[in-house]
This record gives structure tokens, C-alpha cells and sequence, in this order.
């Protein structure tokens, strides 16, 4: 029976050259939109590259301050000292990372000025980070113990200050200060990891970041396993309401939240705060019950809507498509073909439209990362069209191919034989 | 093998109701040749889509092999289509998308059965029909004639108990339609029981019984 499916869906599209086309450009063009999204969904969220064991850390980008009453509050990134004295002690991690967030900088070498996003990070970052070195080394322990002057490359800014992939041992000025380059990495635009030169966190001018309860920098917080990341979160919150204010008498209550990526996401859009310290989930009630499951929901649903435009107007097509073909379908109603069996055939058709549709699209959709990445509008992009993307763009497809066909499939199914057969459908 | 009681049918549209079949009681008895007559618009095919279930009466009860049948379900109706009923319409409905072999395995798809086994009682179909040769061939590939007998070769693949059909030899010239009836007369030889809608009384002599309808009643 698939066979005869298969081979009357091939004359129909061979027939209908036209409408034909038609749909499979509105499917496409579909399509590569959501497949690029997905792509650079998946390349953000999922642990991926430098960032591939984002599955086991958790970040603490965010603290608050409260007053006694409640009606002052403050938030900002970490200081280095609520990650030094209060975060890297905690029990339960395999290690805590501290780096900062990113910091413009320009650099002048050979007379012509150029602008960089600095990081400065202490040893445990590049435990945290799986960096590609493609020279060099980067700073361990003792490189942050003693301050040392030194800087890692990315190694689009190593050829583009040097003119030379590995730059080693020469120097570069910033902010006043000279840094001797130690090593090159891949270039990285991972949310914890994108930047075009780091330092040690020890390399500022001077030592006063060390005493700041406040900052700019957070912690990457890296569990030995998934299954911890939980506790984990109740630890980070039960820490945070025992923080001592001592040198800002105005703020009594600090809060802070340890959260995955797509976590920290949800967090910045929705606010959301309430965490139970016992389970680390947001309690139910309190602010806003937000956190990745609402992102993934609301991406799950924008990505929905956006099939459903171009899936009502190929329902439409399909109408008109299928009525053209009353006639078949009364035929097979009289030759035993049930309306369920109609509408699968039907939906089939559908499906194996989209499915031509979703592999033209995986090949211009991989074109269009492939500019992505070339153009580069996204500094650093690294992305391509993997299996899981490969994965997500056939489930798109199919449900596309459902959502656009099922409809005109239960209602020409159900068409009266004697009418279908008049062509009178 | 079929029997209607009193079956009526009226159509509806916005304003108008009309009235196409009016009390209709028939016994075809199997490997019967039953012809249908009467003037154009008098009920007769849909007496015939009823005797097929293609249509549901508006009243009356239908029996097909001793059973009450029009209170099946769609999936049962579609079942019994497919085990008993082969049809041949006037202007042949054969799937231009498909092959002739392929039009013409169509009923055997809604039954469980092997590929192969499908093919060839398909192809031995068409070859009783006359057309072994033309199997790769489309259905515009061929003439008027040749697309009945595939029609034909299609009703009878699955061997169903009856043949319906409607007007067969009505787009055909003198000589195809003689081809035809001559089909149609050797399969109704052969067990199966024939209802066949003409307006051809010459083709009428050659049936077992004539069942004449005017303004939606049987008439003697």
C-alpha cells in the first residue's frame, strides 16, 4: 500500500509542477528560519565546544541586596569577594571559577588603535572552559598567585593585532598595563567564554576588587556530576542568606542564584526568584515560577505559531490541491478505502512534501550558518548543522508536514463518495 | 444476495427537497444479471449507489448476504465495498497519476495481502480483460475502450459477489461497447452477479431481468 502512496504522490508532484514549487518554497523558507534558530538555539543553550560540560556547572551571575525592610534593593554582578570567601569554600563542588564579565578595552599597536573585550579569570576558568589551545599555554595556579602579566589570545585578535597565528612571548598595552602573550585559543562566542584576550583575575592595577561584595564577575560552579547540581543550587542560596554586609550597613539580606544556562536566561527575562533551598526549584507562588521550562515552553510555542502562517496557507493550497482530486478519492472510497485510510494517504503526501522541503532546507540553512559564521554577524559564531540539529529540523518537518496536512486530509476523507465521484467536492 | 425493503431517498438543498428514490423493495439473487432502465434523472444510479453503499437511504433497510447493513460504520461499510462490490462507472474514474496495473491492484490495497500476490492477480486481471500488454501504459495512454476494460479488470481483481455498474458502455462507440457487454456477460457466466444501469435496450435484452424505474419508483 506505502508503495502505491509513494508512487501516487511522485505523478501528483510531477503533475502539479507548479504547486509543486509553491509549496515547497513556502516550506523551505519556513523552515531554514526555524533551522538557523534551532542551530543557534542549540549552539547557546547546549552543552557544546568550550562549553561542553555546561551540563555539570551552574553560574552565579547575579546577587541581590536587601535591607531590613525589604524596600531597598540592589542588585549587580558578584565581587570578588562574595566568590572568594563565600562561594569557593562550599562543599559539594568539584571546583569554582571566577571571571569576569566582559571589559572593553583598546590596545595600540603599530600606531592604529584596537578595541577588545577583555576577561580576567583565575586558574580554575580554564578547568571549567575546554578552550582548543592552539599555542601556548594558558595561566595555571601560580601564573594568578603571583600576578603575573600575561594574556591569552583569541586567534582571530592574535592575527589581527600580530599578523601571526601564535604570537608567544610578545607584548601588547592595555589600560595602562603590558601583558606578555602566553598562548592562543580557539575562538570561542560560548556565553561564559566569548572574548578576545584574558588576563588573570590578579592582573588588575591594584587589590581593591578583592574586598568588594559586589562587582563584575561571576562564578562558574562545576559539579562532579548532574545529579548534584540541585543541592547545589539550595547550597548557593542557603550561602547567600548568611552573607555578611558588614561593610555596607544599608543591606542586611543578600540573595544569589546558581543557575544553568537556559536557567539564567528565563531568570533575565521573567525576574524570577524564589527558590526553595531545600529542592533548588522556584517555588510555586513567589514571583514569577519561571526558569528554563517557561523558555523552552515559549520557544516551543513561538516556534508553533510560526509554522502555523505558512501551514494555513499550504492547508488552503492542500484544500484546493485535493479537491482537484475528488474524484480519486471516491474512487478509492468505493474500491474499500476507509476515511482513516484516505487520510493517511493524504497526510503522507503531506509529509513526504515537507520532508523534500526539510532536506532542500537543511542544505541552505547549513549555507546560511555557513555566512553566518563567514560574515560574521555574530562575533566568533561557530555553528553548524550537527545531528542533533539534523534531529530537530526532521521533527520541524514532520510536524509541519502534519500540521499543514491533516486538516484537508480528515476533511476530504470524509467527503460523500457519490459527490467525490461527481468531482463535486 | 441483496434485498432492499421500502428505501427512500431525498436529497436536500437550500430550499428544495427531492424526492429520487420512493419505496423501493429489490431482490437480486445471486449470479443474477439485473438490468436498471428508465428516463434520465428517474433514480437509477442512485438506486445502484445505494445497492453499493456509496449512499445511505433516508429510509428503508438493505441486505447484503443476509445482513442489515446500513447501520455499519464507515470502517465495516468500506470493508463490505471491498469484499463484495466491484464497480464500472461511465466515464471509467481511472487515476491518471497510476499505472493501469496500478489502477487497477487498487482494491486489493485495502486488503492484506503480499505485493506479489497483489501484482499478479492484477495482471492476470488485465489479461483476461485483454490488455496483458498495456499494464506500464497510463490511462490516457489508451482509448475509451481500452480504459473500460481496464475499469473492468479493476472491479473484478478482488472477485467481488457483485459487479455495479453504471452506464458502461455510455462513452463508448457501438463496437467498444459490444466488447464490453461481452465481458460483463462472461463474468456474470461465471458466478458473478451483475446490476448494470443502461439506457440501451438492446444491452437490456441480453440480462436476466429488467427493473424499470421512473420518478423514483419501480415500475412493472
Amino acid at each position: 500500500m506505502l508503495k502505491n502512496y509513494l508512487l501516487t504522490a511522485w505523478n501528483v508532484f510531477q503533475r502539479r509542477k507548479l504547486f509543486t514549487a509553491i509549496n515547497l518554497a513556502c516550506i523551505v523558507l519556513t523552515l531554514v528560519v526555524l533551522l538557523v534558530v534551532t542551530a543557534l538555539l542549540q549552539e547557546a543553550f547546549y552543552p557544546s565546544g568550550v562549553e561542553h560540560r555546561s551540563n555539570r556547572f551552574l553560574q552565579v551571575h547575579m546577587m541581590e541586596a536587601t535591607n531590613e525592610k525589604g524596600t531597598a534593593i540592589s542588585r549587580s554582578p558578584l565581587g570578588y569577594r562574595v566568590i572568594d570567601k563565600y562561594l569557593k569554600p562550599m562543599p559539594g563542588v568539584e571546583m569554582v571559577a571566577t571571571v569576569s564579565g566582559i571589559e572593553p578595552t583598546a590596545v595600540i599597536m603599530n600606531g592604529a588603535s584596537t578595541e577588545l573585550n577583555m576577561r580576567h579569570a583565575d586558574a580554575e576558568y580554564w578547568r571549567v572552559m575546554d578552550f582548543k589551545v592552539l599555542a601556548g599555554r594558558v595561566p595555571n595556579e601560580d601564573d594568578v598567585a603571583q600576578g603575573r602579566m600575561v594574556a591569552v589570545l583569541a586567534r582571530s585578535m592574535a592575527l589581527k593585532l600580530f599578523g601571526d597565528p601564535a604570537p608567544l612571548n610578545r607584548k601588547l598595552e592595555t589600560g595602562g598595563q603590558t601583558f606578555t602573550v602566553i598562548g592562543v585559543v580557539q575562538d570561542a562566542m560560548h556565553l561564559n567564554a566569548y572574548a578576545d584576550i584574558w588576563v588573570p583575575v590578579t592582573a588588575y592595577p591594584n587589590t581593591d576588587f578583592r574586598h568588594r561584595m559586589t562587582g563584575n564577575f561571576f562564578a562558574l560552579l562545576l559539579a562532579r556530576s548532574p545529579d548534584d547540581l540541585p543541592a547545589i543550587r539550595a547550597e548557593v542560596h542557603r550561602i547567600a542568606g548568611k552573607m555578611d554586609f558588614a561593610g555596607d550597613p544599608e543591606f542586611t539580606k543578600g540573595e544569589m542564584w546558581a543557575d544553568s544556562k537556559i536557567d539564567m536566561f528565563a531568570r533575565t527575562l521573567t525576574g524570577s526568584k524564589d527558590i526553595n533551598p531545600d529542592t533548588g526549584v522556584v517555588i510555586p507562588g513567589g514571583k514569577i515560577i519561571g526558569g528554563a521550562n517557561l523558555v523552552l515552553g515559549g520557544v516551543m510555542i513561538l516556534m508553533l505559531l510560526f509554522m502555523l502562517l505558512p501551514a494555513l496557507n499550504l492547508v488552503n493550497l492542500n484544500v484546493g490541491r485535493i479537491m482537484e482530486r475528488s474524484t480519486e478519492i471516491g474512487v478509492r472510497k468505493a474500491f474499500g478505502a476507509s476515511n482513516n485510510q484516505l487520510a493517511a494517504q493524504l497526510v503522507l503526501e503531506n509529509v513526504l512534501l515537507c520532508l523534500a522541503g526539510g532536506a532542500i532546507a537543511l542544505v541552505l540553512a547549513a549555507g546560511v550558518l555557513w555566512w553566518m559564521e563567514a560574515a560574521g554577524p555574530i562575533p566568533y559564531l561557530k555553528v553548524g548543522l550537527n545531528l542533533a540539529v539534523f534531529g530537530w529540523g526532521l521533527l520541524i518537518t514532520v510536524v509541519f508536514g502534519v500540521l499543514s496536512g491533516v486538516v484537508p486530509a480528515m476533511k476530504m476523507s470524509r467527503l460523500d463518495p457519490v459527490h467525490a465521484l461527481k468531482g463535486a467536492a | 444476495m441483496i434485498k432492499l425493503e421500502k428505501v427512500s431517498k431525498t436529497y436536500f438543498t437550500d430550499k428544495v427537497q427531492t424526492l429520487a428514490l420512493k419505496d423501493i423493495d429489490l431482490h437480486v439473487q445471486k449470479s443474477e444479471f439485473v438490468c436498471i432502465m428508465g428516463p434520465s434523472g428517474c433514480g437509477k444510479s442512485t438506486l445502484l449507489n445505494i445497492i453499493g453503499l456509496l449512499d445511505r437511504p433516508g429510509a428503508g433497510a438493505i441486505h447484503v448476504g443476509g445482513r442489515e447493513v446500513q447501520s455499519y460504520k464507515d470502517k465495516h461499510v468500506a470493508k463490505l465495498r471491498n469484499d463484495t462490490f466491484g464497480f464500472i462507472f461511465q466515464s471509467f474514474h481511472l487515476i491518471n497519476d497510476l499505472r493501469v496495473i496500478d489502477n487497477v491492484e487498487l482494491p486489493l490495497l485495502y486488503r492484506s495481502m503480499p505485493g506479489s500476490e497483489r501484482r499478479e492477480r492484477a495482471r492476470a486481471a488485465l489479461e483476461k480483460v485483454g490488455l496483458g500488454a498495456r499494464m506500464e501504459h497510463y490511462p490516457n495512454q489508451l482509448s475509451g475502450g481500452q480504459q473500460q476494460r481496464v475499469a473492468i479488470a479493476r472491479a473484478m481483481v478482488g472477485q467481488p459477489g457483485v459487479l455495479l455498474a453504471d452506464e458502461p458502455t455510455g462513452n463508448l462507440d457501438s463496437k467498444m461497447g459490444a466488447e464490453v457487454m461481452d465481458i460483463l456477460l462472461k463474468l456474470n457466466e461465471e458466478g458473478t452477479t451483475v446490476v448494470m444501469v443502461t439506457h440501451d435496450e438492446n444491452e437490456a435484452r441480453r440480462a436476466h431481468r429488467i427493473v424499470r424505474v421512473f420518478d423514483g419508483q419501480l415500475v412493472a
